[in-house]
């Protein structure tokens, strides 16, 4: 019996008359890796938000192992410091040098010395093949390069669960592949992971279950085979149809 | 009395007798900068506070340093400076107290009074509210996304405040106000108005003493000058120090 | 009672007598402020080297001292070269104009400055690229934008001259604070009540300005296209 590591229960949330989410549930296991797709405002970068709180939803549930966010009682900055994000726009502490933005988290909320921090931030950026570059300011990193240091930012914190809000969109396309890459070597190593993307070659490679998402609701979920072979709604098909147009069918793996 | 050759021009302006006055303006100098570092300071300290207040604080803590910034600056620093320093002499206080400070050769010569107390917390109270719109317009420029990244790996919203925002909005204020640094010292002249010793008084006094008025005034002015050029200088060097790529 | 009335009818005089003096003092010294300004910023925009730096040392100087000791070369050291205006109170007014100007030409100078330099320079290509001169594009499509950027920022600078003719005060000038001065000095409580109504006057001339004339002004240009004041 696998534990449950994020439980998303009846999830609702509107902005003004919007409503954005409508009634959205799910589970995600320990190691299990997720990718959540849909067209561009249908609610995804939302339920992310929601998941850890930066956006708290109207109605519906978010536990993280069994533990309810919702709960007056529960220290919403401590719970949060379990659940990783990485963002679209990297969103890196602009006056610290990488190796201190990676630090900064295990220092200063999880109470580890300079020295310890400093070590667990080493080691991250080598997870992101970015110890070379610690003493570079974000402004002096390319995007990639950025990026790569959002995700050790969250790794550094030994989360339970990490959140990728389209991770590579922002990025040119050159350097979608390193930052793909490293996710594929965290997924592999066992991270628990949501993945909000339309990188089909990488959901192909490593997602447990993928979920369609538009206007707010899940209109289907299942395995990468599910999708690529026989997706049932018409929705799902005309949505898949146009990303393959978009970025080529995902025959290849883009495995190392 | 019409100059015609710069040789009368000089005599006119006898700058040879710079010399019997000029022990005097060094003294209200040191008077001038006394009132500006403490103001300088002072202003500092509160306009940050103020500027947290107006930019983090809630509803009621924002209305109040709103206030408080608009009313400051809304309002001639000498109707401040005349108001504060009556106060002592409308609520009938003990006027009396004063310190006698030591000139950098050891006289004990430089006197602080209540006037000139209240005249330097007028300058940084004043000061305050001028930095901190500077302070304010430097903490909105900080990206959201920044905001959202510290809550995400779990920082309290005065962690937040204290490594992210802070350390990125002073350092972005500088240059900015570097301007309240340099205005500063212009406007502590206005402690002229209700007695105090500075640079200034001393000047006219000067003035008065020798009828030199045009030399003596116009060497005021290059004092000014000097340090603020200087103030300038030394402000733009600690920005270079402090500068970080990207901000 | 009756000395409720008092208060107010010296509050009346004070009121009469300096608040006229003060808006004429401010709204001259603005509009000789404007001319110079304009001209200097024209001059280090536009003009040949020499011109220049003419004008950057000119922003220097005038920046850099004191409103104060301005005041005291022209309403002491100077005075003078007012005599023509006759009286003694017309000279001082007139001394007191020279250096709330001359101090605001070198500002808004650099306000303008600014503004000119903050014009998209596809501006001036397209217009050249209908036909135009580099005079013409300059005098119709650069400087009217230039102004209009500008609107914010001088809202600012009449605040700052409004604030600071006050000073005008120490040289003999009958405006606001000089009446108050004159009429209560030596009774300190009636001093700072009346003090503290000057400063809300004050701030009755100036906050809505800056807040509501600057602000509106801020929108609508956004809203022109011309993405002025911060
Ligand atoms: N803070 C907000 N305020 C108002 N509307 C919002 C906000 N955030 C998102 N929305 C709206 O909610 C919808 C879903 O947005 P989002 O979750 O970002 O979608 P996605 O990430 O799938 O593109 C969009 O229509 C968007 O405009
Ligand atoms: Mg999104």
């Amino acid at each position: 019996m696998m534990t449950k590591v994020i439980e998303v229960k009846d999830v609702w949330k509107a902005y003004d008359t919007l409503e954005v989410l409508k009634g959205i549930s799910f589970d995600v296991f320990e190691g299990e890796v997720k990718v959540v797709f849909g067209p561009s405002g249908s609610g995804k970068s939302t339920l992310l938000r929601v998941i850890n709180m930066l956006t708290p939803p109207d109605k519906g549930e978010v536990l993280l192992r069994g533990q309810s966010l919702m709960d007056p009682q529960a220290d919403l900055t401590k719970l949060r410091a379990h659940i990783g994000f990485v963002f679209q726009n990297f969103n890196l502490f602009a006056h610290l040098k990488a190796i201190d933005n990676v630090s900064i988290g295990p220092h200063l909320v999880l109470g580890k010395t300079k020295e310890e921090a400093h070590d667990i931030a080493f080691k991250a950026l080598e997870k992101v093949r970015m110890n070379d570059w610690g003493h570079h300011y974000p402004a002096q990193l390319s995007g990639g390069q950025q990026q790569r240091i959002g995700i050790a930012r969250s790794l550094a914190m030994n989360p339970d669960v990490i959140l990728f809000d389209e991770p590579t969109s922002a990025l040119d396309p050159e350097l979608i592949g390193e930052v793909l890459q490293v996710m594929l070597d965290i997924a592999k190593e066992g991270t628990t992971m949501i993945v909000v993307t339309h990188e089909l070659g990488f959901a192909r490679a490593v997602a447990d279950e993928m979920i369609f998402m538009d206007h707010g609701v899940i209109v289907e979920t299942g395995t990468p085979q599910h999708f690529f072979q026989n997706p049932k709604s018409e929705r799902a098909i005309d949505f898949l149809h146009k990303l393959e147009v978009l970025y080529g069918q995902a025959e290849t793996d883009i495995e190392s | 009395m019409r100059p015609t050759s710069p040789n009368q021009l000089i005599g006119m302006l006898q700058i040879n007798r710079i010399v019997e006055y000029l022990p005097d303006l060094w003294n209200g100098l040191s008077m001038t900068m006394g009132l500006y570092l403490f103001a300088l300071f002072l202003g500092l300290g509160l306009g940050i506070v103020l500027a947290i207040g107006r930019h983090y604080g809630g509803p009621i803590v924002s209305r109040i340093s709103t206030a408080y910034i608009e009313f400051m600056r809304g309002t001639p620093l000498l109707a401040q400076i005349l108001a504060i320093t009556t106060l002592p002499l409308a609520l009938n206080l003990d006027t009396s107290w004063r310190i006698i400070l030591q000139d950098i050769f050891g006289t004990p010569r430089i006197t602080v009074d209540i006037t000139i107390l209240l005249c330097a917390i007028t300058l940084g109270l004043n000061s305050g509210a001028y930095q901190a719109e500077y302070f304010r317009g430097s903490m909105a420029s900080i990206s959201g996304g920044q905001t959202l990244a510290a809550k995400s790996i779990g920082m309290t919203k005065r962690q937040e405040i204290r490594h992210i925002a802070l350390p990125q909005s002073l350092r972005r204020a500088i240059p900015a106000w570097s301007n309240e640094a340099v205005y500063l010292p212009k406007y502590t002249t206005v402690a002229y108005f209700v007695g105090v010793p500075d640079l200034f008084s001393a000047a006219k006094l000067a003035a008065g003493r020798t009828f030199q008025s045009l030399t003596v005034y116009s060497l005021v002015a290059v004092i000014f000058l000097v340090l603020i050029t200087a103030i300038s200088w030394i402000l733009s060097r600690i920005y270079n120090r402090v500068k970080i790529p990207g901000i | 009672m009756q000395e409720a009335i008092g208060l107010l009818d010296i509050l009346l005089l004070i009121m009469i007598r300096g608040l006229s003096t003060t808006l004429a003092l401010t709204l001259i010294s603005l509009l000789f402020g404007f001319l110079i300004g304009t001209g200097l910023a024209l001059m280090r925009v536009y003009g040949p080297i020499e011109l220049q730096w003419v004008s950057i040392g000119y922003e220097k100087i005038f920046r850099g001292i004191p409103l104060l000791v301005l005041l005291f070369i022209f309403g002491a050291a100077l005075l003078g070269l007012f005599t023509w205006a006759g009286s003694l109170t017309n000279a001082v007014f007139v001394a007191a104009v020279f250096a709330l100007a001359l101090r605001s030409a070198a500002y808004q100078s650099e306000l303008f400055r600014g503004s000119i330099m903050s014009i998209d320079p596809g501006q001036m290509m397209a217009a050249q690229s209908v036909g135009m001169n580099q005079y013409q594009a300059t005098w119709h499509i650069i400087l009217p934008q230039a102004l209009r950027l500008s609107l914010p920022g001088w809202t600012n600078e009449y605040a700052v001259v409004i604030k600071d003719s006050s000073l005008a005060s120490a040289i003999g000038v009958a405006e606001l604070i000089y009446q108050a001065q004159a009429f209560t000095l030596d009774y300190p409580a009636l001093f700072l009540g009346i003090i503290l109504v000057i400063a809300i006057i004050y701030f009755a001339f100036t906050y809505p300005v800056t807040k509501y004339v600057g602000e509106s002004m801020t929108t609508k240009l956004r809203e022109l296209g011309l993405g002025g004041g911060k």
